[in-house]
């Protein structure tokens, strides 16, 4: 009886310390998928100048998002939609204290600033730095999370990693991969600036260049997690399926953050297309290695 | 749709029709995109920045008045650092004046500010113009 009491205890002593290293590896993943949006200055005003209602929808945007990405990096451990819930919205508040202890170490958040400054600033970093989190935690888990428990079920486990993806699940995690790396630059004047600069004729450069990177990528380069086609499979089945659909929705992605970042307002049709072509440069950059890499 | 192994990735050779579907919707929106752009790259002429500038309202604050602008560039060439003044003029005389540079003006775009006076602007004539700018 003793002894199982203290199976129990160390058993749970187990759990938390997991919980504990989880939490950890969160925060790790947070910082480092964070950092360079935490260190750059429009961010800091963004949030005091985004209009909130449009703050609010990307907070709102983030949740789903994080679960949907929760679920899936959570797939090959067959977890369920209630876990991936409870980890995403883990993640979500790993990323909001991050961001608020980072942002407090800066200088960039004082506590006599208005409440609402200091939200703003601590909400818009948060996004990001879920995500990173989330990462963080699948990313860094590596090979030493295969305790006891796991690697006897390793056996159902390794017929759960044979699956498929849905085709909308896959544009799903090309739009994850697109908003964070969208995030990162949009913010920045630069986005703007070279839209400025460029003629029509390097944006359709860009365009070109934005698709052929991100189909090379997933199919031509040979990296980690690269996608094959079958044998009898032409190229262009992949480049139309795929590709483009991707390139698209690297592309709504642009326009959906660069007009919560307000850069759309009162600009012309012809000059918001050119800053969306820019901005989806890394963010078809992002899809890509999203595909890849989740 | 795709099958994943251990992150290996086989795209199926049998796709569904959605797949099509949308690949194609893809297709027509990028061409539509390239050929809206071309044409433009081709058809546009490099109009240097213009300005129109116009008042959109005065209020008494603290200490004086505030003026809110509009400015819109009728160029087909953004404009940076745009230097907008506005003077007041009674008699001939310029009585007071304010400046203020906005970062950029996109071409055929709109931007907008404020100006702060210690004349009503309303009670006497008004000058508001965009002195200067620079090229991005």
């Amino acid at each position: 009886m003793a002894a199982r009491v203290q199976g129990e205890a160390g058993q749970d002593r187990r759990l938390t310390q997991r919980f504990l290293v989880g939490i950890g590896r969160g925060g790790a993943g947070a910082l480092i998928f964070g950092i360079p949006m935490l260190m750059t200055m429009e961010l800091w005003a963004l949030g005091f100048t985004i209009e909130r209602y449009r703050l609010l929808l990307l907070l709102l945007i983030n949740i789903p998002l994080l679960i949907v990405l929760s679920h899936r990096i959570g797939f090959e451990k067959t977890s369920t939609w209630r876990e991936a819930s409870r980890d995403a919205m883990i993640a979500y508040a790993i990323g909001i204290v991050m961001s608020a202890l980072v942002l407090l170490v800066f200088g960039s958040i004082k506590l006599e600033m208005p409440v609402n400054e200091i939200l703003g600033k601590i909400a818009i970093q948060a996004v990001p730095a879920s995500i990173g989190a989330l990462l963080g935690r699948s990313q860094f888990g590596g090979e030493q999370d295969g305790d006891a428990d796991e690697q006897a079920d390793g056996q159902e486990d390794n017929e759960e990693h044979e699956f498929s993806t849905s085709y909308a699940r896959e544009l799903f995690m090309m739009a994850i991969g697109a908003l964070f790396l969208s995030l990162n630059v949009a913010p920045t004047e630069e986005v703007i600036l070279i839209a400025f600069k460029m003629t029509p004729w390097h944006a359709l450069a860009m365009i070109v260049a934005s698709v052929l990177i991100m189909h090379g990528f997933v199919y031509a380069v040979a990296f980690r997690g690269t996608h094959e086609l079958t044998e009898d499979t032409p190229r262009s089945h992949a480049f139309i399926r795929f590709t483009l659909p991707g390139y698209m929705v690297a592309l709504g992605i642009s326009f959906y953050v660069l007009w919560t970042f307000g850069r759309l307002d009162d600009t012309a049709g012809m000059q918001a297309l050119m800053s969306a072509i820019v901005l989806s440069f890394p963010g078809a950059v992002g899809a890509a290695a999203a595909r890849l890499i989740l | 749709m795709t099958k994943s192994v251990r992150n290996r990735h086989l795209e199926t050779s049998k796709a569904h029709w959605v797949e099509w579907a949308t690949g194609l919707v893809s297709l027509l929106l990028v061409l539509g995109m390239i050929v809206w752009i071309a044409v433009e790259a081709m058809t546009q002429e490099d109009v240097p920045p213009s300005f129109d500038v116009a008042v959109t309202g005065v209020a008494p604050v603290e200490g004086g008045f505030r003026l809110e602008f509009d400015i819109l560039n009728q160029g087909t060439t953004t404009a940076a650092g745009v230097l907008v003044r506005a003077e007041v003029v009674q008699a001939q005389q310029v009585i007071d004046t304010a400046e203020v540079t906005l970062d950029y003006v996109p071409a055929r775009s709109k931007a907008s500010g404020g100006l702060f006076l210690l004349q009503d602007p309303s009670r006497q004539e008004l000058r508001l113009r965009a002195v200067g700018y620079a090229d991005p």
